[in-house]
Formats: structure tokens, C-alpha cells, sequence
């Protein structure tokens, strides 16, 4: 038989092109095109990952001087600190409750959406206004609106008579962590909802006609076609989320600002008062800490991602 | 299966290279080379937008022209200033001046030059002693000041006369009194602006304690857990636990965007406050009729004021030993250093400065006690890790559920054990 397949076609003239030149100048040419990228990624990715871990081996004084090796005393300190138990607890929280309610209102708002309305260019630009304003600036602005004695949402709720007096919404421990989840959900919809938005665009509109053939009830036609449709983008919208949610920042750090103590943040704002604002005021433990935040996102999304296999080959 | 060898070899490469580059990590600069530098680093916190960027370019003209040598400036806003400076040190780029609120572990892990090194005699013997001394760590004046302020409270004579009170007043018991009435007022107001959340917590709990007879230390030892401290944290708490004459949550309300904005708007009685408060009423909140008067005073002790300074630490750097004496010497000049103060409105820290600024009635209440006034205890290291224990834990202390003689226990332990 003298079939041919194209990758055999392929494979063959790539050997004939190596044969024609020397292998030495390949390697100069292909560095001279991954230059550039190489150099950023040593740069903003690989330098710094090695300097997090030299960090966490070595002991710092308050002002950042390093006073010697430290071995796994950093880590030792970090994992013993009475506070961070409460701290991995409200991580869990956080992340978790805000990437379910983000998920669940943003496929509701990416079906809205991806109907033809009166006003829907309208609507797609509110939504996606919050993405386009900086983090920082959204948290400063939510953390005025819930001013215990000018913000806009104690106001409204008395005048409206759903409450009688302010509530403390940054400053009362039953009300700080859904407050924050409350701006987390809002900040993370507008890429979410989008994500979902281009997921139901891609759905072939032949499966909705053949199902309405068949006589499929709306919420059928929903559970059995285009939510195991969208599974790629819901996938991606629940890995990427959380991954930004873990790492999210200025949300904790403005909105618990007031606050003392550990008891309201998440591991990303206590790994920053570990370096610059706790007693320890230590580097070297924070740079630990660091490398437990990487480390515990990457297992977060392993399990999450292994789970969802295992459905996936279970029903196949 | 590739992509875990993959990233397995990576991890291998980062380990080799993290362990090469921590035995090479950042060593204390120091050496005596006769080569002098032909520029300095001075990094500048910034008290406030337009004035701190404003004097210190002018300064930085002046001393090139002077000197000849380059002054490369920074400017640092002061919630970053800790954190920015902290990776100075870390990878040994340190500058060659260091304006700070804390100089003790720097003069402590052996980087800062003292004053005979590199401060003029007649500079030294115009800064005001108390100064001196908070700035002098085992035995040298490692700390030299730029700037201080005193604290004072606040009242609202607006609502004052409201109230039916007359004079500020002079005693704890007075004071209770007269917050109660304020409140009592209604319509939002409340008596007294309390300031416990982590932005400058200390400052509040030194000012009340020094003014009960308290201290942080005393006669070279910690006395964190004193009676007279520990009452001191307990009628705090109870100012908005059992009488109810703060505002709402005070261990959770920082001092610019809570105590002071309420202050601003008319709303509290009394407020603990210095001068920079006061131009802020002058200028931008003028609808608020206000006083100043000394703390009261818990348990008749003796009127105290709380004072605070920050420093300009210069560090060891290979032949940089005459450009930092010229920035000194230029700096305590009275035409440069006076200028700053004054546009800032803070308080001198030289005798100097002091008959200058005597002349203006408004800052009275403040001079005729900065020669007397109560520092803490900057010069010890250990007191950077409690300041920073005190502004982020106090808050627990003095809610409903908090516990001021176990906070203060807690925090000699941490004090004594010296971690």
C-alpha cells in the first residue's frame, strides 16, 4: 500500500528543510522571535517567582534587612499563626460564594441579554461598565456608598423604611464579608455575563428548532441543550474567576480597611499585613505565605477541574 | 504526562537559581571609600500634595546649586512609604536619605550614620532636647526630626452652646458630662470622635494614658500593662460601650476618613486633633465654630501633650558622608526647614523655629508646650513591632466583647519577649 497521509507528507519535509540547514542558525533565529517574549516572562514571571521563593528561606528584620538564612521558620510562623484558620475560613467563603452567585446571575443575564429587546445595545453597555472602571476606584466608591452615617444605602433603606437605623455594613462582623462578597459578585459579572453571552451565540440555532420538534419544554430545552452547550464557557468562567477571586485585592483591602485585627481577611490582604502592616512586619514569612497562596489556587483549580472530568466521563 | 516534566524542571531550575540568589541576597552597605558621590537619594514622605512636592524641589535646586551634587528626589505618599522603603533596604538600594516616622531598627541593624558623623554642632544644639533625645538610640542621635506636631482637643463651641456648656472641660468626669449632653442633642451628633481602627490607633491610646498618669515604659522598662494604662483602655471602651457618647463602632473608624470628616461636618462634640485639622476647618470647613484646649486630665495627673516626629535618617553609603552633611546643614537652616513646617502647618523642632513661630497666635496652645512634650518611645526598636500591634489589634479591645487588661497583657508578653 502506498498510501500517504499528510502528516507523513508534513514530517517529511521538515526533515528535508533540517538536512538543509544547519541546525545552529534554527536556534539563533527561532531566539532572535522568542526574544522578546522570553525576556518579559524571565522578567515578570520567572525572576520574580524565584526571588518570592529565596524570600521565604530567609530572615528579615522589620525594615527589610536580611539578617540570615532562615531555613523553614518562615513557613513554620505561617502556618502556626493563631489567626489563620479564620483567615483560610473566610478565603473559602469569599471565593466560593462569590463565584457560585457570579455564575448563577450571570447565565440569567447572559440569556436576557442574547434576546433581541428595545434598548438591549443600552443594557449590554451598563453591564459592562464595571469592567471597564478600575478596581480601586470601584471599591473607594462602594466603600462611601456604605458609610455607616453619609452612604447612599443606609439612607435609601431607612427613607424607604426597610430598616430603622444604619446598619454598620464595614464595621459589623455579620455584615463586612457579605458586603465584600456583594461588590466581588458585582465586579466579576461583566466578564462572566460575557463570557456566557458568546457561549449561547455559538449554540447552532438547528438543536433549539430540532428540540422544539420534539415538543422540549422551555426549562428542558434549557437543562438538557444549552446548558451542556455552554459547558466550555462555564468551565472557563468558573476557573478564571476563581483564580482573580482568590487573587483579588483592593475589594478586601479598601472595604476592611477600618477594620482591626485579621478576623475579615482573605489570605491575599493577610499576606500583605504580614509584610507591612502586622507586628510581624516580616517579609520572609510573607514571601511564605506567597508561595502557599500559589500553591493552594493551583490544587483549588485541580480539583475542580478533576471533578468536572469525572462527571463529564461518568455520563458518556 | 510532557508537561509535568515540564514544569518539574522548572521548578528544579527556580530551587538552584533561589538558592544561589539567597546566598548573594542584600548585605548592609557599608565602606569608607574617599571617593565622593556625585548624587544622593532622598526619599521624601508627603504630607500633603501640594506643599511636600513643592518646598522639597525648591530644596533640591538650592542644594545642587550649592553643593554641585545631584539630588535625585522621591517623593513617597505616606501609606506606601513603609512598604516602598522596606524593599529599599531588601534589595540594597537603599537611599541616602530616609524620611520616616521610625528610624529605631534602621539604627539598630546598623544603617544609619549618628549625628557626630555627619550633623553640625551648632545644628544639634539648636534642635529641641526632647527632640534629641527621641531620636537617640544607645547613647547617638541616630533620629534627627523634621517636622513634629502636638495633639490637642478639638471642640465644636457651636455645639457647645447648644448644649449649655460653657468651657472645655478639664477633667475625665467633665468630659463624660459634656459628651453626653452633646449627644444628647440628636440629629446625628455625637459627643466625642473616637479613632481606633488600624490607621493611627497609638496616638490616640498615648495621648489618653499620658494624661492618666501612664506611660509605654518607664524608667527603661515596659509597663504596657500598668494600672493606670489599663484603666485607661477601659474608660475608652466604655466611652462607647456603657455611655455611649462616641460614635458608632469606634474600634473600627480610622482617623481621617471618620473621627476628623465628622468632626468637619459639624457633627461631633470633641475631637482629639492637631494643627493640619485645623487648617482643614480654616480653609475648607469654615461653618464649623471650633476650640482648642488641653486634654482633660483622668485621676488629677498632670497635663501632658502627646507629641509626634518624624525623622530624616541618613544611611552609611561609600563616600556619601559629605552630601549628606550638606543636606543637614541646608536643611536646619531656618529659611528652609521653617518654610516647610509652616506651609504644612505642622510645629517646629528647633529653638530657632520655636521664637518664630511664637508669633502666631493660633499655634499658641501647642508651642508653649513642645518643650515639655510626651514622645513614645521611638528610640527602642521593640516599640515599631507594639506601635504596629496597638494600631492593628486595639480596636478588638474596646468592642462590645473586647478585653483592655488582656490586650495589654498581651502586649507586654509580646513587649518582654522582645518578638
Amino acid at each position: 500500500m502506498d498510501i500517504v497521509t499528510p502528516g507523513q507528507v508534513a514530517a517529511r519535509g521538515r526533515s528535508r528543510r533540517h538536512r538543509r540547514s544547519p541546525g545552529t542558525a534554527r536556534i539563533g533565529e527561532a531566539l532572535l522571535w522568542l526574544g522578546p517574549a522570553l525576556i518579559l516572562i524571565l522578567g515578570v514571571v520567572i525572576y520574580p517567582a524565584i526571588t518570592l521563593v529565596a524570600t521565604s528561606f530567609n530572615r528579615y528584620s522589620i525594615i527589610g534587612l536580611r539578617l540570615g538564612p532562615a531555613g523553614f521558620q518562615n513557613y513554620l510562623n505561617f502556618l502556626t499563626s493563631p489567626d489563620l484558620g479564620q483567615v483560610v475560613w473566610n478565603t473559602v467563603v469569599w471565593v466560593a460564594l462569590v463565584v457560585a452567585l457570579t455564575i448563577l446571575i450571570s447565565l440569567a443575564l447572559a440569556q436576557f441579554l442574547s434576546k433581541e429587546f428595545f434598548g438591549r445595545r443600552f443594557v449590554r453597555w451598563a453591564v459592562i461598565v464595571p469592567w471597564a472602571s478600575a478596581l480601586v476606584i470601584s471599591s473607594q466608591l462602594f466603600r462611601l456608598m456604605f458609610d455607616y452615617y453619609h452612604g447612599i444605602i443606609n439612607q435609601l433603606l431607612t427613607s424607604v423604611g426597610i430598616i430603622h437605623t444604619p446598619i454598620d455594613w464595614l464595621g459589623d462582623s455579620r455584615y463586612i464579608m457579605p458586603s465584600m462578597i456583594a461588590v466581588g459578585v458585582f465586579v466579576s459579572i461583566p466578564f462572566t455575563a460575557y463570557l456566557f453571552v458568546a457561549g449561547l451565540n455559538a449554540i447552532p440555532t438547528d438543536v433549539y428548532e430540532a428540540a422544539r420538534i420534539d415538543g422540549s419544554s422551555a426549562w428542558s430545552t434549557y437543562r438538557l441543550i444549552t446548558l451542556p452547550l455552554l459547558r466550555p464557557a462555564i468551565l472557563i468562567g468558573v476557573v478564571l474567576n476563581m483564580i482573580y477571586v482568590f487573587n483579588s485585592f483592593p475589594i478586601n483591602w479598601i472595604l476592611n480597611g477600618s477594620n482591626p485585627g485579621f478576623g475579615n481577611d482573605t489570605l491575599i490582604t493577610y499576606m500583605y499585613k504580614l509584610a507591612f502592616k502586622s507586628a510581624q512586619h516580616d517579609v520572609g514569612e510573607s514571601a511564605a505565605a506567597g508561595i502557599f497562596n500559589v500553591l493552594i489556587i493551583l490544587i483549588a483549580v485541580g480539583i475542580y477541574l478533576r471533578f468536572v472530568n469525572w462527571r463529564q466521563g461518568d455520563k458518556a | 504526562m510532557k508537561k509535568y516534566l515540564r514544569w518539574g524542571a522548572i521548578a528544579a531550575a527556580a530551587t538552584v537559581t533561589s538558592l544561589l540568589l539567597a546566598s548573594c541576597g542584600a548585605s548592609a552597605p557599608t565602606g569608607t571609600s574617599s571617593k565622593s558621590v556625585k548624587s544622593i537619594k532622598v526619599v521624601i514622605a508627603q504630607y500633603s500634595k501640594d506643599q511636600t512636592p513643592k518646598f522639597w524641589n525648591a530644596f533640591k535646586a538650592t542644594y545642587e546649586k550649592q553643593t554641585g551634587i545631584t539630588l535625585n528626589l522621591q517623593i513617597i505618599d505616606w501609606n506606601n512609604i513603609d512598604q516602598q522603603s522596606s524593599t529599599m533596604v531588601q534589595s540594597g538600594d537603599v537611599p541616602d536619605i530616609l524620611n520616616e516616622n521610625a528610624y529605631a531598627t534602621y539604627a539598630a541593624n546598623g544603617l544609619l550614620y549618628n549625628s557626630d558623623q555627619v550633623l553640625p554642632a551648632a545644628t544639634k544644639a539648636d534642635i529641641i532636647p526632647a527632640f534629641v533625645k527621641s531620636g537617640t538610640y544607645k547613647g547617638k542621635f541616630y533620629g534627627m526630626p523634621d517636622l513634629s506636631s502636638a495633639r490637642a482637643l478639638f471642640y465644636n463651641t457651636g455645639l457647645f452652646s447648644k448644649a449649655g456648656i460653657t468651657a472645655a472641660p478639664t477633667t475625665w468626669d467633665e468630659f463624660v458630662a459634656d459628651a453626653k449632653k452633646v449627644t444628647a442633642l440628636g440629629g446625628g451628633n455625637v459627643g466625642y470622635a473616637q479613632p481606633l481602627g488600624p490607621e493611627e490607633a497609638q496616638a490616640e491610646f498615648a495621648i489618653w494614658l499620658f494624661n492618666n498618669g501612664g506611660d509605654f515604659k518607664a524608667n527603661g522598662q515596659w509597663t504596657l500593662n500598668s494600672p493606670a494604662n489599663v484603666a485607661t483602655l477601659k474608660f475608652m471602651k466604655s466611652l462607647s460601650v456603657d455611655d455611649h457618647v462616641t460614635q458608632n463602632n469606634p474600634g473600627h473608624t480610622n482617623r481621617t476618613d471618620g473621627a476628623f470628616s465628622l468632626f468637619e461636618q459639624g457633627k461631633a462634640g470633641m475631637v482629639v486633633g492637631f494643627s493640619p485639622l485645623q487648617g482643614a476647618l480654616d480653609t475648607q470647613f469654615k461653618g464649623v465654630k471650633y476650640a482648642i484646649a488641653p486634654m482633660p486630665s483622668g485621676n488629677a495627673a498632670p497635663a501632658q501633650t502627646y507629641g509626634v516626629t518624624d525623622y530624616l535618617m541618613s544611611f552609611k553609603k561609600a563616600g556619601n558622608e559629605a552630601a549628606v552633611k550638606a543636606f543637614y546643614k541646608l536643611y536646619y537652616s531656618p529659611s528652609e526647614i521653617n518654610t516647610w513646617i509652616k506651609a504644612e502647618g505642622f510645629l517646629p523642632v528647633t529653638t530657632s523655629g520655636l521664637k518664630l513661630f511664637s508669633s502666631n497666635p493660633a499655634l499658641k496652645v501647642y508651642l508653649d508646650t513642645l518643650p515639655n512634650i510626651h514622645l513614645t518611645p521611638t528610640d527602642d526598636p521593640e516599640w515599631d513591632k507594639i506601635a504596629l500591634t496597638i494600631k492593628q489589634n486595639i480596636g478588638l479591645a474596646v468592642g462590645k466583647t473586647g478585653d483592655p487588661q488582656k490586650f495589654l497583657d498581651d502586649l507586654q508578653a509580646q513587649a518582654v519577649a522582645g518578638k
